[in-house]
């Protein structure tokens, strides 16, 4: 049991809020990875495809306290409650057209199986699931940069991060040609992270101490005891995750140093950060 | 058989029970749905051998490494190039989405020649031709200075080609567009001497104190700049950030300081006097300064005080003492200058206020600080041939000091000024302030010949139109500028062939020597860009070649640097916004949208934030006390003595009340419905201001109202 | 011209008023029904729906007809389970208004999927975790009980019910429905609790979730309740409207006020169940998550207390009470208030259950989204009510729906047609 664990990647991301410049990178980086078509007018966010998505934050305050962050949103990967692999969107596609990963921790999703119904669009919290209202386009030519490692998609289907699945098979195939048994930390990847240009993504397995997502997030192996549904807390105090106490379980994780970022990942009630704030896993409460 | 009604009945059901139970239904249903997942409509792409080729990106100065992917013959993924010595790994959205560019289908596909108010598709013999007549016809007139030329920077060998030409033309009059870069020699050249130009040790400082710069908006090299700006968090280095709104730069900085838009020289200045009166400069640096600090000293103390300068700047009179003071005592401090973008309209007497900060606290040609060094010198092109005609026209005066004092004298004159114009990888008619009068002016002037991948709002002027490659497309040197610590040339490779029938600007400049013939044509005898590249940079083509990048020069520079701030001390007027409103309207230069003449690719303008853009809207941001009766998201009437543009307006808390800020790069309007006919371009709201003495164009925002819709 | 369909012994209108009327309705479905093959061949940007928006319009109709057609299977179960014999009087007429429903439900999730033609993957890939494959089994499976306890009633047509075999069918299928009666009421006591169970599951959705029983979230039981509850609500209103629409009293009123009580009594025990989770979702759920009750209710252009206030009480508590007390309950007036505020409440509940729980935003730098459908979404949601209304009029023309019709017409005899 516990070789079978330890075998299991849980692959996940670290993003730096407070390196974070807002750029834009990751998002393209995402869309010309994966094939994600654009239209006429993408002004309007809500019917956007932007696999990754860059939301920005203030602080709430007037002139001259403003302040504002960046804060990039991929597929958050949840590992539902308990991270038990019900992320909110795979437990409601009736069709299992969206999985989850248990040797990965990746939240899949299977175009050509998907029938649109969106329902796994509801449940996600995060705003991570894309429709495809329209047929996908390119202007006559252009879908000559289209890489055949991602399928383009077709009309009335759901698409999402993917945590650009593609790379990880390919890294695992050239190991397995080198007769390797497994992949180095730096051959898988995702688009995003390479592409950003602060260095602000940091990706790795969280399960294996020696990759840095691992070392940044020092996830708690107990279940937080104030709440049993939520694993894998970050012990780092500046780390937190978005909507946590949901227990969803993203395996997005982010870093700040600024106390009022952190408190944005998530909603509390009036006086409640405060209690909250200081607690960073089980282990700080012993 | 009688078929009566109930055996009528009992076949039907018979029938339909029948199908249904025959797998007829069933195929179908399957049939159907494996339809769907094979729409032919929705594109299937081929695969391939993957391969990955190395080469520079050079749609920005940032000239970053890229390493593009392709599937046989195809590119399919631009990425940033890991080990690059400017950018290791990293790349910005623009790169990127590079390819974007290459297929576009709006690209100019064949020369065009102008036909009434069409183009035509011609060949590229037939155009060579007609340029060359044209050209022949104002040789023989005797006035090749007629012949007038803008490209975007004067860096590389195809600049330095189309140089070559006007000079054995005979015509001084070719330009370049105010870049990052020109403005840094600009800076250079008055403090320091000619020939020189300034770079920021933005890796090693631990106090960066911009005025405005947009460290991370794109400014300078930008991956370069993203890099040296995440470093600061390991490094515990400080970023201060000095503008009227709360930029991604000044949100990321360690300290925000809102400033009056236009007064930044007026606060540099302040900062000097505090520096000079406490006495917290670096004595040996001053000691060697020419003719002394006295005279700018009492200048200063005199008429930029802190306290006078307060109610000017909106700055505390004690914050400019504490910062000037946390300046000057920092290890390794450096003040950047170059607002936003740092290659629009800049203020020579800003610029060389702000770097006087470096001179007085000794950091130049320091770990951290300020590199002054002599401008990048690769090239070694073999000697002009010159006819009389061409010695004689290069003994004319120019038409003016800059581009835009061309087309002003261009739009006053009632005699052509110019015959002729070239335009490469240049769109003034967008880019320039005023967009509207120099359009006007290409229209008088009777030959216009544009190089470009793009039906551009220029190139859309143009009689003919040559069409160029992509930097996918095309072989050419790529030296890094724009206030890059460290000098080093990439070398773009073709790493795609021409997807349409364009050539490499170089051939193309090339062709048309030859067509003229004479002491041009023995000029330009290299058998293509190709050979001529190779020849001309007999130092680092191996490099090249081989490794893709070649360095110049790294590290700090040695060598003394002159320093001499007369420049200031005759105390140059601070440059005030056009007209009387009370509003003043700057410019946002947003890292998703390139300022430069190209449009941003649609995978940017996707990225673009609806509080940017919505649908075919700006949106101006504005803070909510001066927003008065305006609503957020609303529809508002800009109005500056220049034209008026339909916005919408974002009620934000991060701009100084009594600013109205509108981002660049967007109201393209060119034949391509993802990127263009997108909001209002911002150079057609601001006229120019120039600058006395120095001649540039000094406009950082225009005044202007607003009101409800 | 039609008379040798009409049943023996009623009178019915002119056929030329009748065609009228249907063509009328007629153009309405069609109207739908343009929208339909637009929604179907270009796609679903033809409504306003979003990825804010993934449900929206349609899947509140699905759930309110759904909702509203539980008078079906709650009238079935009480008549052939527990042999509340006065409703055979009306049990017809729920079993069309249930066929109507769950026909109609069935058409708009074909509309509604972003691939109709791969909609039965819901039974090939099912996920048994999800919701919505438990509420495509039941369904579906509903729906065929649905047909088969409507056919007897068509064989009843007089000309059909001339063949011998379906005259015996007809009295056979009658003879075994109370197996189906009770297949139906456990299916649909199913598919309404999983249909709140679609949105009690969302646990990333605090507006939604609920904790619950097993595997079902208390929105599992509370629709169901409610379906049953005020699903006899809508039989009676469509039976009032039929009555008022032909001039004739058509049901008897010791049935009309059965089902009244009945209904009055389950509302009421709903409505109590109902606030007691409202109260402990306000009080120990969405705190547990972080968020106040105002949150759900506040800083947005529509969604106030006001939508809680006027499910619960206005057109839960009211309508409960006035049909448990005898007095209102048999006052014509007051029952009929009190059964149109008892449907408006169930499409209330439907409606908060499945668009509000889109608007209210989650993260906390998210805003509220709000909506508005499209055309297309408008007229393929009156589309089953037009289609409800001709095969209503059909069937009222054709079959003997109300027993009790002739008894309470002072009829002539029938004239022989043939
Ligand atoms: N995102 C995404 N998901 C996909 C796909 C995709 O393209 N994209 N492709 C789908 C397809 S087509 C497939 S077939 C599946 C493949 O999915 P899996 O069947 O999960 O394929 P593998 O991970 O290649 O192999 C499974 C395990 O078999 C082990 N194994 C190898 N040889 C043997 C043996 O001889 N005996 C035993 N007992 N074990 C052995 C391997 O070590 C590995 O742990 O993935 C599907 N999932
Ligand atoms: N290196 C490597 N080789 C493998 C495997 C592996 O894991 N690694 N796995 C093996 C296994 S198990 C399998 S099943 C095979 C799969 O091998 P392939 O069938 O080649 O699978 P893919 O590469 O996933 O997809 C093939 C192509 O289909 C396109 N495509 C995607 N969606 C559609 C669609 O809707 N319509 C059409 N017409 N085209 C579409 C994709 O863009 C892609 O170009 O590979 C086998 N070979
Ligand atoms: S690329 Fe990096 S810096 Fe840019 S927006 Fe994405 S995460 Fe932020
Ligand atoms: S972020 Fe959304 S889409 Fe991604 S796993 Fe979580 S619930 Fe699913
Ligand atoms: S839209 Fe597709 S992936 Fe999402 S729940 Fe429905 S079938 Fe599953
Ligand atoms: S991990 Fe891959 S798919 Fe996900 S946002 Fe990043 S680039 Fe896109
Ligand atoms: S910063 Fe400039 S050179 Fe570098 S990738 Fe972007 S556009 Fe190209």
């Amino acid at each position: 049991m516990k070789q079978e664990n330890n075998k299991a990647h849980k692959f996940g991301m670290v993003i730096d809020l407070d390196k974070c410049t807002g750029c834009g990178s990751c998002m393209v980086s995402c869309m010309s990875e994966n094939n994600v078509p654009f239209k006429e007018d993408e002004s309007n966010k809500k019917d956007s495809i932007t696999w990754m998505r860059v939301y920005k934050i203030t602080n709430g305050k007037s002139f001259p306290d403003t302040e504002i962050v960046y804060l990039p949103r991929p597929c958050q990967h949840c590992g539902g409650k308990g991270d038990h692999g019900h992320s909110p969107c795979v437990s409601v596609c009736p069709a299992t057209a969206t999985d989850y990963g248990y040797d990965t921790g990746i939240v899949s999703q299977i175009y050509t199986r998907c029938f649109g119904c969106r329902y796994c669009m509801g449940a996600c919290p995060y705003h991570a699931r894309y429709f495809n209202w329209w047929d996908p386009k390119w202007p006559e030519g252009m879908e000559n940069y289209l890489s055949p490692n991602v399928s383009p998609r077709m009309r009335g289907v759901v698409e999402k991060c993917s945590f650009c699945y593609h790379r990880y098979q390919a890294a695992r195939d050239k190991a397995y040609v080198d007769g390797r048994d497994d992949i180095e930390e730096q051959e898988y990847q995702t688009a995003c992270t390479t592409a950003c240009p602060a260095g602000a993504i940091v990706f790795g397995d969280l399960n294996n101490p020696a990759h840095a997502v691992h070392q940044i997030v020092k996830p708690d192996p107990h279940p937080d005891p104030r709440n049993k549904h939520i694993v894998g807390k970050s012990r780092n105090p500046n780390v937190f995750r978005l909507l946590e106490r949901l227990g969803t379980n993203p395996k997005v994780y982010y870093l700040s140093e600024r106390e009022w970022v952190r408190k944005a990942g998530d909603n509390y009630l009036e006086g409640e950060w405060d209690e909250i704030k200081n607690h960073h896993g089980s282990s700080s409460h012993d | 058989m009688k078929v009566d009604r109930r055996s009528f009945l009992g076949l039907g059901l018979g029938a339909v029970a029948g199908i249904a139970v025959s797998p007829v239904g069933i195929k179908l249903t399957d049939d159907s749905s494996i339809w769907t997942q094979n729409w032919p409509w929705t594109p299937v792409p081929v695969d391939g051998e993957v391969s990955y080729e190395s080469s520079v990106c050079s749609l920005c100065p940032g000239s970053c490494g890229i390493s593009v992917r392709k599937i046989g013959d195809r590119p399919v993924k631009i990425e940033g190039l890991a080990g690059h010595p400017i950018n290791d790994g990293g790349a910005c959205l623009h790169g990127i989405a590079g390819l974007q560019y290459l297929y576009d289908p709006s690209r100019v596909k064949t020369p065009l020649k102008k036909n009434g108010n069409t183009f035509e598709a011609i060949s590229w013999e037939d155009a060579i031709s007609l340029v060359a007549a044209k050209l022949a016809d104002i040789r023989n007139s005797n006035a090749p200075e007629r012949l007038a030329g803008i490209m975007d920077k004067d860096l590389g060998s195809v600049s330095a080609l189309f140089k070559r030409f006007f000079n054995t033309f005979g015509s001084p009059n070719i330009y370049t567009l105010p870049t990052l870069e020109s403005n840094l020699q600009a800076t250079a050249a008055t403090v320091h001497g000619k020939g020189q130009t300034i770079a920021f040790d933005l890796e090693n400082a631990d106090f960066v104190l911009s005025f405005g710069a947009g460290l991370i908006e794109g400014w300078g090299s930008p991956v370069n700049g993203f890099k040296a700006n995440a470093s600061r968090k390991e490094r515990h280095a400080k970023l201060y950030q000095i503008e009227p709104r709360l930029s991604n730069t000044a949100a990321n900085a360690d300290k925000w300081i809102p400033v009056k838009p236009g007064t930044e020289a007026d606060l540099a200045l302040a900062m000097c006097a505090v520096i000079l009166k406490k006495k917290l400069f670096d004595s040996k640096a001053v000691a060697n300064f020419k003719g002394g600090v006295n005279k700018l000293n009492a200048l200063l103390q005199k008429t930029y005080a802190p306290s006078k300068m307060a109610e000017t700047t909106g700055v505390k009179s004690s914050d400019i003492d504490t910062i000037a003071t946390l300046f000057a005592k920092a290890k390794m401090p450096v003040a950047v200058f170059g607002k936003g973008r740092g290659d629009g309209a800049q203020s020579l007497k800003e610029l060389v206020a702000v770097h006087t900060l470096n001179c007085l606290v000794g950091n130049i040609n320091k770990k951290g600080g300020a590199f002054v060094q002599p401008e990048t010198a690769y090239l070694e092109f073999p000697a002009e041939s010159m006819d009389s005609i061409a010695t004689d026209g290069l003994t004319k005066a120019k038409a003016g000091r800059y581009a835009h004092q061309v087309f002003e004298k261009i739009n006053a004159a009632s005699q052509p000024v110019v015959e002729a114009l070239f335009v490469y990888n240049a769109n003034p008619c967008y880019t320039l302030h005023g967009a509207d009068n120099i359009k006007k002016a290409l229209g008088k002037i009777p030959f216009v010949v544009s190089f470009s991948s793009f039906l551009d709002e220029t190139a859309k002027q143009a009689d003919i139109i040559l069409p160029i490659h992509t930097f996918v497309e095309r072989l050419e040197d790529v030296p890094s500028c724009a206030g890059l610590a460290k000098s080093v040339v990439g070398l773009t490779k073709p790493v795609s062939p021409p997807i349409f029938d364009t050539k490499n600007p170089g051939d193309a400049i090339i062709l048309i020597a030859k067509a003229l013939e004479g002491d041009i044509a023995q000029s330009f005898e290299w058998d293509s860009y190709d050979d001529c590249l190779e020849s001309v940079t007999p130092g680092i083509w191996d490099d090249l070649s081989e490794e893709g990048v070649a360095v110049i020069s790294e590290g700090i520079p040695t060598g003394s640097v002159a320093v001499n701030v007369s420049f200031l001390a005759d105390n140059p007027a601070t440059v005030q916004a056009q007209g009387d409103d009370s509003l003043t309207l700057i410019p946002i230069d947003n890292m998703r949208l390139p300022s430069a003449g190209t449009a941003a690719s649609p995978f940017a303008v996707k990225t673009v934030s609806d509080t940017i853009l919505k649908g075919t809207d700006s949106v101006v941001e504005i803070n909510p006390l001066t927003a008065r009766g305006l609503e957020d998201r609303g529809y508002a009437t800009l109005t500056t003595p220049m034209g008026t543009a339909r916005v919408r307006v974002n009620l934000n808390e991060g701009m100084m009340p009594g600013v109205i800020g509108m981002v660049e790069g967007l109201g393209h309007d060119f034949d391509n419905k993802y990127v263009s006919n997108k909001g209002t371009n911002i150079n057609d709201l601001i006229g120019p201001v120039i600058e006395s003495g120095s001649g540039l164009d000094a406009a950082f925002g225009i005044k202007a109202k607003i009101s409800k819709a | 011209m039609d008379s040798a369909l009409i049943p023996e012994g009623a009178k019915r209108c002119s056929f030329p008023k009748f065609a009228i009327g249907i063509a009328i309705v007629g153009a309405v479905l069609l109207w739908g029904v343009y929208a339909m093959f637009l929604c179907w061949f270009k796609g679903l940007n033809q409504t306003n729906m979003n990825d804010y928006y993934g449900f929206a319009l349609w899947i509140w109709a699905d759930l309110a007809v759904i909702a509203v057609g539980g008078g079906a299977f709650f009238t079935g179960l009480l008549k052939y389970i527990f042999k509340v014999d006065e409703l055979k009087n009306i049990i017809n007429f729920a079993v069309i208004i249930g066929f109507i429903c769950y026909s109609s439900a069935l058409l708009i999730l074909a509309i509604d999927i972003g691939q109709p033609l791969r909609g039965w993957f819901i039974f090939w890939h099912a996920n048994v975790h999800s919701m919505l494959t438990e509420v495509a089994f039941c369904l579906s499976c509903y729906f065929a009980v649905l047909t088969i306890e409507f056919i007897p009633n068509i064989l009843e047509n007089r000309q059909v019910n001339r063949v011998p075999f379906f005259h015996h069918l007809a009295h056979n299928m009658h003879g075994v429905m109370a197996i189906f009666a009770a297949t139906g009421a456990f299916l649909s006591f199913f598919h309404q609790g999983s249909l709140g169970g679609v949105a009690g599951v969302m646990f990333g959705r605090p507006f939604a979730v609920r904790e619950g029983l097993l595997i079902w979230p208390w929105t599992f039981f509370l629709f169901t309740w409610s379906a049953a509850a005020f699903g006899p609500c809508f039989t009676l209103l469509v039976a009032k409207i039929t009555e008022t629409i032909t001039g004739k009293k058509l049901v008897k009123d010791n049935v009309v006020h059965l089902l009244a009580k009945i209904s009055g009594w389950m509302i009421t025990t709903y409505i109590i169940a109902k606030i007691i989770d409202t109260i402990y979702w306000a009080t120990v759920t969405i705190p547990s998550l972080g968020f106040k009750l105002s949150h759900f209710y506040t800083n947005n252009s529509f969604y106030g207390y006001w939508i809680l206030i006027t499910e619960v009480v206005l057109c839960g508590v009211v309508p409960g009470a006035l049909l448990i007390i005898k007095s209102t309950r048999e006052n014509p007036t007051l029952r009929l208030i009190a059964i149109v505020l008892g449907v408006i409440g169930v499409c209330l509940n439907r409606w908060v259950m499945v668009l509000q729980i889109m608007a209210v935003p989650v993260m906390s730098f998210d805003t509220w989204a709000l909506y508005i459908p499209s055309w297309q979404e408008i007229a393929t949601t009156i589309l089953p009510v037009a289609y409800g209304i001709i095969l209503i009029a059909i069937t009222y023309r054709y079959l003997p729906v109300f027993p009790q019709e002739q008894e309470l017409n002072s009829i002539e005899p029938a004239t022989e047609a043939e």
